[in-house]
């Protein structure tokens, strides 16, 4: 009897605590709804037939606190230019892909979001998750047409039809370095002498000379092998059949079995026997710049545009210079890798793109996304740029969410504080001067391949990052490596892939 | 006499409501957790179209299937499951029964108390984070193994993360850590469980510590021994994900040694993001870890009927 009375005391307390746990669950719940109300306007009392945009998107740095406050600013310019709110929705990049998936397969209402190949775009458009835009933006979406010119916007089709819009911002692709500027003066080296991959190595020969304890190549990222931010081709959306750089007809290759790979390789593998790179970068865990922050290294390669070394400066502290490796390019995947798109979900289609249309042509609706409010968040200084009022700083302001290009046309911004003035005039000159890959506009659907790419990218995965970080020797691995990814079918998927570019050019 | 079976049920009912009420909660959540999900199973079967919604996809038969066996890395990855998750069983068990024994045999309360929450304390420490650690003994630039305490032997530096040779060791060896103190609690639970006269009882017949453990204890855990053993039998296809993905930090040349099934799905899906082939690997490793379980209780039943779970 004692025993039992003990094992019922026992359960009783598992049951109190799971109350608690649901208890707490129930309570965030309810907040959450309560935040929801609040979101859907304060005003919805006097307005209750408003339609109300439900407009997902994701977060670098954090929900800004003063979230609510910019919604219901937006909401006053909304309601009046297109008779409708919005319910922004902030969440955060990490988790941003699996609930907005949640999202639409549980079938809630989604009018306006964030799509792109960061976020599985291509199955969600086989998946028909999302509507096609096309007759939404002859009829609502026309100043969007004319921002971002056909060429961009044909970056978002598939198979003829729309279902992603590019936000106005960097849309090419341009791989180059980063290096503090006092590294390049210690050395008496130009910017201008640096100009290919074999350059590259010259200048790491002359840091490790001199610093022969160091590591002068640091990784941009968790993840990321040399090779992903050096790309000289169009990877056609996985780098699994490419179309290469000088390419004059569309006929896709194997980048892996070029013989332009190997040489990288071999070179690559030099540079780390000698001591160039970091030894930890294939299975490196921090960012680039943290790196060079803490001084682990001084180059790194990286995706760069006009802006960038401004922008990297902040962060790192002390003044950088990027470096240009590669002309600037436009391909289907520097567009759409991040693009607004309208859910089967959507219960206001039209709403949305009119909503879509207004971050492309309202200054107000476009800096307050940016940069919050004005006054409170932001100030304009007297040449015209913006810059935090008086006792606000990055660490204390309300609103700093600093993703302008995320939103509608960038150009319609302030150009902010340190930016050179006319940034926006730079980045629509680099825009302009990018050479369309012959490819642009086409996506590649991996579907009916669906079983090969996932084979794959496991042998990717086995092999990318230890030959691009030169970790293991590519005289013995990369015909490995090679052997592997015909086995998993990679062939198939580049004569799929070929298939499909075909008949998209026969369409055009 | 004369009473049916639905009599004789609903009497059991009536008499023990109390304890029947306390079991709706339970069963509830079993059935909206575990079994209402099961529903989804059919998408491994469908080629999902939402436009058409789940229902009304198309069927496509096993095609959603195929990658799991389509390559070499078939046979690897389920060697390397059930392999790595055998050996845990066998390690893990081992280890955890002589702790729990050697802690029963520690009199002081306190030593017995501080034993026990420090070999818990990995168990609640975040995978991510006991990739770390690892990360912090076996790093090439900075790591304590190859700047500290190999230099101690005279052994040259050892590059942990391209040598797969290491790599099931060091797997087991982190597995053991994390994962003993728990299964440590439950066994010591039940050799507490054990009457103390049956010690006294040995004690007074002059039988050895050992024997006792031998003769005693093992024999009067060995009901829960078998229940856990059953319960992990069930888990043996499902690998623990945070484990072979986090604490590898994704190096590629030891890939033959830690990738698991749990991993190959994700790297594989990770681009595509397709749920039906996603569904399709769950509904595979359910399948084998219901099969192995239906077995190994099977196995149990002949063995020792009493023990079996059902």
């Amino acid at each position: 009897m004692n025993k039992f009375k003990r094992h019922v005391s026992g359960l009783s307390l598992v049951l109190a605590l799971l109350m608690v746990l649901t208890a707490c669950g129930g309570g965030s719940k309810g907040g959450e709804e309560a935040s929801g109300t609040q979101a859907s306007g304060g005003e919805s009392a006097n307005s209750g037939d408003t339609p109300e945009i439900v407009m997902p998107f994701f977060v670098l740095n954090g929900i800004p606190e003063d979230m609510q406050a910019v919604n219901d600013e937006i909401n006053k310019i909304t309601k009046e230019k297109i008779g409708a709110t919005v319910k922004l929705m902030p969440i955060s990049y990490g988790t941003y892909g699996q609930q907005t998936n949640l999202m639409l397969t549980g079938n809630e209402q989604v009018d306006l979001m964030v799509v792109g190949t960061w976020f599985n775009y291509t199955t969600q458009v086989a998946k028909n998750q999302l509507l096609p835009l096309d007759d939404l933006l002859a009829q609502y979406g026309q100043d969007i047409v004319k921002t971002l010119g056909d060429n961009y916007i044909s970056a978002g089709k598939v198979k003829g039809k729309t279902y992603g819009v590019a936000t106005m911002r960097d849309l090419a692709d341009m791989y180059g370095l980063v290096i503090p500027k006092d590294v390049l003066d210690k050395y008496q080296i130009k910017t201008e002498d640096i100009k290919t991959f074999d350059d590259v190595g010259n200048l790491l020969a002359t840091i490790k000379k001199n610093e022969p304890d160091s590591t002068p190549l640091v990784p941009f990222g968790p993840g990321d092998s040399l090779l992903d931010n050096y790309m000289t081709y169009d990877n056609l959306g996985d780098k699994l059949g490419v179309l290469p750089g000088d390419a004059t007809d569309l006929k896709v290759v194997d980048w892996f079995e070029q013989p332009e790979y190997a040489d990288l390789l071999n070179k690559i593998r030099s540079w780390y026997e000698a001591g160039f790179i970091m030894k930890d970068a294939a299975t490196n865990r921090d960012s680039g710049l943290e790196l060079m922050k803490a001084g682990r290294g001084d180059v790194l390669l990286t995706r760069i545009k006009p802006g960038y070394a401004e922008q990297e400066s902040r962060l790192i502290g002390k003044p950088v210079v990027t470096i240009p490796l590669t002309q600037p390019q436009a391909r289907t995947s520097s567009v759409a890798n991040m693009m607004w798109g309208i859910p089967r979900n959507a219960k206001y289609p039209d709403k949305a793109m009119q909503m879509l249309n207004l971050m492309f042509t309202d200054k107000d609706v476009a800096n307050l996304l940016a940069w919050g409010i004005e006054g409170k968040h932001y100030v304009v200084k007297s040449d015209g740029v913006a810059g935090y009022p008086d006792g606000v700083d990055q660490n204390n302001s309300k609103y700093n969410l600093n993703q302008g290009w995320m939103f509608g046309n960038q150009f319609l911004t302030y150009v902010w504080e340190g930016d050179s003035p006319d940034l926006w005039k730079q980045l629509q000159a680099f825009n302009d001067s990018a050479v369309p890959s012959k490819a642009l506009g086409f996506t590649f659907d991996q579907t009916p391949v669906k079983t090969e790419v996932a084979a794959v990218q496991n042998v990717l995965n086995q092999y990318k990052m230890a030959l691009e970080w030169g970790t293991v020797d590519p005289a013995k691995v990369l015909p490995e490596f090679r052997k592997k990814l015909k086995d998993a079918g990679i062939d198939k998927i580049i004569a799929e892939k070929q298939k499909q570019l075909d008949e998209w050019a026969a369409s055009k | 006499m004369g009473t049916t079976l639905w009599q004789r049920t609903w009497r059991n009912v009536a008499r023990n409501k109390a304890m029947y009420v306390m079991v709706i909660p339970g069963l509830l959540y079993l059935l909206v957790n575990n079994y209402l999900p099961m529903l989804g199973l059919v998408i491994a079967f469908k080629d999902v179209d939402f436009a058409k919604g789940i229902w009304h996809s198309d069927w496509i038969g096993f095609k959603n299937f195929e990658y799991l066996f389509k390559t070499s890395d078939a046979w690897l990855i389920t060697r390397n499951t059930l392999g790595y998750n055998a050996v845990f069983i066998v390690v893990n068990f081992a280890f955890s029964i002589a702790i729990a024994i050697f802690l029963n045999e520690i009199t002081s309360k306190f030593f017995s108390r501080f034993y026990q929450s420090v070999l818990l304390l990995p168990y609640l420490i975040s995978m991510i984070i006991v990739s770390y650690l690892v990360f912090a003994l076996l790093s090439q630039d900075t790591g304590m193994m190859n700047h500290t305490i190999l230099p101690l032997f005279g052994i040259k530096e050892i590059s942990w993360y391209n040598e797969p040779v290491y790599w099931p060791f060091i797997l087991v060896i982190v597995n053991l850590w994390k994962n003993a103190g728990f299964l440590c609690v439950v066994f010591l639970a039940a050799i507490i469980g054990i009457d103390k006269e049956y010690y006294e009882a040995a004690t007074l017949d002059g039988a050895s510590k050992w024997k006792q453990i031998r003769l005693i204890t093992i024999p009067l855990i060995s009901p829960v021994i078998v229940m856990m053993l059953l319960l992990f039998i069930g888990r043996i296809f499902y690998a623990d994900f945070g484990l072979f993905f986090q604490v590898p930090m994704e190096s590629g040349p030891i890939m033959n040694a830690t990738n698991v099934i749990d991993t190959y799905v994700y790297r594989g899906l990770m681009q595509i993001g397709d749920i039906g082939m996603s569904a399709a690997a769950g509904c595979y490793q359910s399948i084998v870890g219901f099969v192995l379980v239906l077995l190994s209780n099977y196995v149990v039943r002949k063995i020792n009927k009493d023990q079996a779970l059902f």
